[in-house]
């Protein structure tokens, strides 16, 4: 039976200006593009699910076609729904590893100084990719020794004295690689009068999603969901996140591709940067001090999707004395867990070189993005630290000495 | 968020707008829902190339004042013969800056072939199709060659070479046919037949491959004094792709439009964004306009939707969203509207009348004359028949014109876009309303 809600292929006009925007196929010939894989082969694959093409797998599901399609075709999700119902499919070890965050930053933050240790030994990453083909070259973010959410509960009764609050979702990476990042915008917020609210969250669901786990990362949803919805109330508080791909899940693959109901929440989501902004323009703008930096900006591929970036910068242009240069935006090639595979580590490379170039030929004093994959990315191949937007503001208004220039 | 004026639609009338608004100090935001037009366009800009009776025009200027006379609804009459040769100049000094040269026969119009083999009097066109040198070295040689790429789908040599002599300007001309090769350069699976203007462009842009396909280029061309190519001569390093390749094949070399994706209109796409990029204006991509918010007979400001809630406030408003192809025109079973602000068209009621019984034919379709109905200073009309003060309309939304017909696609585009400019810039400036 043909899904009649699901149609948006039918609207593809075969213009290829996806393929032409296309990361991927920019850099290799082995991704016949979006195009091709995604509204092309899905009226075939509607007739016959067998005819499945194995070159799906080279979406890195950045969603860069769907920026560009002048059709409103969901391209992403028409290849990223055929891979995962692909019946031929099997998970392998390193994909169930790469995808199940929470699982691997519980085990990694309570032996953190091993794991960080031996995770920059030689050997044992070659014994990784010859055993689960993850790539021995890439860099593995390193993990706190406690993870956030320790934290923030016991921040709880500090919390309950502000009159408003907002619920913050701070994701896996604030979670168990960069609880500084959490702490920051607890700090931020406070400061604007703000009380600050976490909830018993799990994986927003993206590496599973990315990993062809679309049940898994269903359940993920309905938790998540029932938790937030659950602290929203009948209250009308925001629900904010710093990580653009968590954001990206919770205000749009939950409802369009993981098909979730998600009353209760939808219209709460916002990225902490687009709720800042607003905030500032309301007429709160905290005083800022000067900060004398110059810095580059990467806009992150779901916060363009989403069309966020725009907030981020207006943020940043607040910050005084902070001379902030726009990189063309371009993919940096990561895509969350993408790039640590083996067989796309050399794609992903070649991806981000333009990026790399930008960034190199402006020598800026930091780089600042909202994805923690991008950093992960740029200060893999550059010699630039890279910091969150938050971070930045954080400094400015003076929270706390964090931000360490001169290297990463 | 607020800006001095928001452009919806990011073609090549919006862009144009949105270039000289930004250049004058004011805070502009572009919202485009995907890629403009330009990525099925011929890359050249068309000014006015036919008269009613479907003759050429030769001087596109002088004819002008006259042309303006009998069609006093047409967006020219707008705009004025002055501003019409500003805007011109100004779009190809913008696209200067950005290392993309385009071309003219002074004020005249001058041919260039299509993808149908077909000639065609255009205005503008970048210089690896139309320079003062590739003319003087196509009178000079009679004989000239038509290459291709083996496989290449989008475009035809067969078609165009049987096309050629039928044309006046190739009459009595040796024409030489060949293709190369790609294949031994392809370093994956992939089959040639698979590839696209862009994918050639790509291979263009490594000097090793250059190196080669210049090599059989010259081979097939024997003595011919000028080789035509399909234009895939590189997309981003344009400029040193086509000055290497001609150096390596030692005669003049010049491009003819493919069909989509258009390298050649994406040329002028990307150096239309990067120079708006450069002049600080914010580009919001993917997104698609809503509604408009009205406050005492004014706009205020537009909701898209990524932004949702958020209203993007702007001083001035202009409407570049394109004719039925982009989506500023919707044509259903009820009629045809304008879908942000359900503006007031210009469209003739019976449907028989919209589109005539040939697809190709000199007197082209009705259809492309409808659109948003304007004053003279391009404000349109909302649906009660209020005229909205602050919000312009430019580009292929507008009605009164047909660009195919005419041959005025792109000259109307650049000619409204920089006009409406204009007329947001003089009011910022008197009202002082600009900067919150």
């Amino acid at each position: 039976m043909i899904n009649l809600d699901n149609i948006s292929f039918d609207h593809c006009i075969k213009c290829t200006v996806c393929t032409v925007y296309c990361p991927v196929a920019r850099v290799t010939h082995l991704y016949p593009g979006p195009k091709f894989s995604g509204p092309d082969t899905e009226r075939l694959r509607i007739k016959n699910p067998d005819l499945l093409d194995d070159s799906l797998k080279y979406c890195s599901n950045c969603k860069r076609c769907e920026i560009v399609c002048p059709s409103n075709v969901n391209i992403a999700d028409i290849i990223r729904l055929a891979s995962a119902n692909n019946p031929k499919r099997k998970l392998s070890l390193r994909d169930l590893i790469l995808s199940s965050t929470d699982l691997i930053g519980q085990i990694a933050t309570r032996t953190a100084v091993i794991v960080n240790w031996t995770m920059t030994l030689s050997p044992l990453r070659r014994f990784m990719q010859l055993i689960l083909g993850l790539s021995h070259e890439r860099a593995f973010p390193k993990y706190a020794s406690s993870s956030f959410s320790k934290w923030a509960v016991r921040q709880t009764r500090a919390q309950e004295i502000y009159p408003e609050k907002v619920i913050y979702f701070h994701g896996c990476y604030v979670n168990y690689n960069n609880p500084d990042l959490g702490k920051s915008v607890v700090q931020v917020l406070n400061r604007l009068n703000i009380g600050v609210v976490t909830t018993a969250e799990k994986c927003c669901g993206i590496p599973l999603i990315s990993n062809n786990r679309l049940e898994e990362a269903k359940k993920h949803a309905r938790h998540n969901i029932d938790v937030l919805k659950k602290a929203v109330g009948d209250s009308d508080m925001k629900i904010l996140l710093t990580s653009s791909s968590c954001c990206l899940a919770l205000d749009h693959e939950y409802k369009n591709l993981l098909e979730m109901d998600t009353t209760g929440i939808q219209g709460q989501i916002e990225l902490i940067t687009k709720f800042l902004y607003e905030t500032f323009e309301q007429g709160e703008t905290p005083s800022l001090k000067p900060l004398r930096l110059t810095v580059a900006y990467h806009a992150p591929c779901h916060l363009e999707h989403m069309g966020g970036v725009v907030y981020t910068v207006e943020l940043l242009k607040k910050i005084p004395g902070l001379n902030l240069k726009l990189l063309h935006s371009e993919c940096c090639g990561i895509s969350g867990t993408y790039g640590f595979k083996e067989e796309n580590y050399a794609i992903s490379q070649a991806i981000g070189q333009n990026l790399f170039d930008q960034i190199n030929d402006l020598k800026p004093d930091l780089v600042v993005t909202d994805c923690e994959t991008c950093k992960w990315q740029i200060e893999f191949n550059t010699v630039y630290q890279v910091v969150h937007p938050i971070t930045l503001l954080a400094e400015a208004m003076g929270c706390q000495n964090i931000l360490k220039t001169g290297g990463k | 968020m607020r800006f001095d004026s928001i452009i919806i639609g990011g073609g090549i009338a919006g862009m144009t707008c949105a270039i000289r608004c930004a250049e004058k100090g004011l805070s502009c935001a572009v919202i485009s829902s995907g890629m403009s037009a330009l990525h099925f366009a011929s890359g050249s800009i068309d000014l006015l190339g036919r008269f009613p009776s479907d003759s050429v025009v030769t001087n596109p200027f002088d004819q002008m004042p006259d042309f303006i006379n009998h069609n006093p609804e047409h967006p020219y009459a707008r705009c004025g013969e002055k501003a019409i040769a500003d805007s011109l100049q100004y779009f190809t000094d913008q696209l200067q800056q950005q290392s993309l040269q385009l071309c003219n026969n002074g004020r005249q119009n001058h041919f260039h072939l299509t993808t149908y083999g077909t000639l065609t009097p255009t205005y503008l066109s970048q210089k690896s199709v139309y320079s003062p040198e590739l003319e003087k070295a196509f009178f000079e040689n009679q004989k000239m060659a038509l290459i291709s790429f083996e496989g290449f789908r989008d475009f035809h040599v067969p078609l165009i070479s049987a096309n050629l002599p039928g044309q006046t300007l190739f009459q009595n001309r040796q024409v030489t046919t060949g293709t190369v090769d790609l294949s031994p350069l392809i370093r994956s699976q992939k089959n040639p037949h698979e590839f696209r203007s862009i994918d050639i462009s790509r291979m263009l842009e490594t000097d090793e491959d250059l190196q080669k396909i210049a090599d059989h280029i010259n081979e097939l061309a024997g003595d011919a004094g000028i080789i035509g190519l399909p234009a895939c001569l590189g997309f981003i390093h344009h400029a040193s792709v086509y000055e290497k390749l001609q150096r390596l094949v030692g005669r003049p070399v010049y491009e003819i439009p493919t069909l989509p994706p258009s390298i050649l209109g994406m040329r002028l796409d990307h150096a239309l964004k990067t120079r708006f990029s450069n002049l600080g204006g914010v580009f919001i991509a993917g997104d698609k306009v809503v509604r408009g918010e009205m406050q005492s007979g004014k706009l205020s400001g537009v909701y898209t939707e990524n932004h949702g809630k958020t209203l993007l406030k702007a001083g001035s408003v202009v409407l570049a969203s394109g004719s039925f192809f982009s989506g500023g025109l919707i044509s259903d079973s009820a009629g045809i509207r304008e879908p942000v602000f359900n503006l007031d068209l210009t469209y003739e009621k019976d449907r028989k009348q919209w589109a005539r019984g040939l697809f190709f034919q000199p007197e082209s379709h009705q259809f492309l004359e409808f659109g948003v109905k304007t004053n003279e200073q391009l404000n349109p009309f909302d649906s009660s028949g209020h005229l909205i003060d602050n919000l312009y309309c430019a580009g292929a939304i507008l009605a009164g014109y047909n660009p195919i017909r005419e041959g005025s696609g792109g000259g109307v585009a650049i000619s409204t876009g920089y006009t409406a400019a204009e007329m947001i810039i003089g009011r910022t400036a008197s009202t002082g309303a600009a900067r919150p």
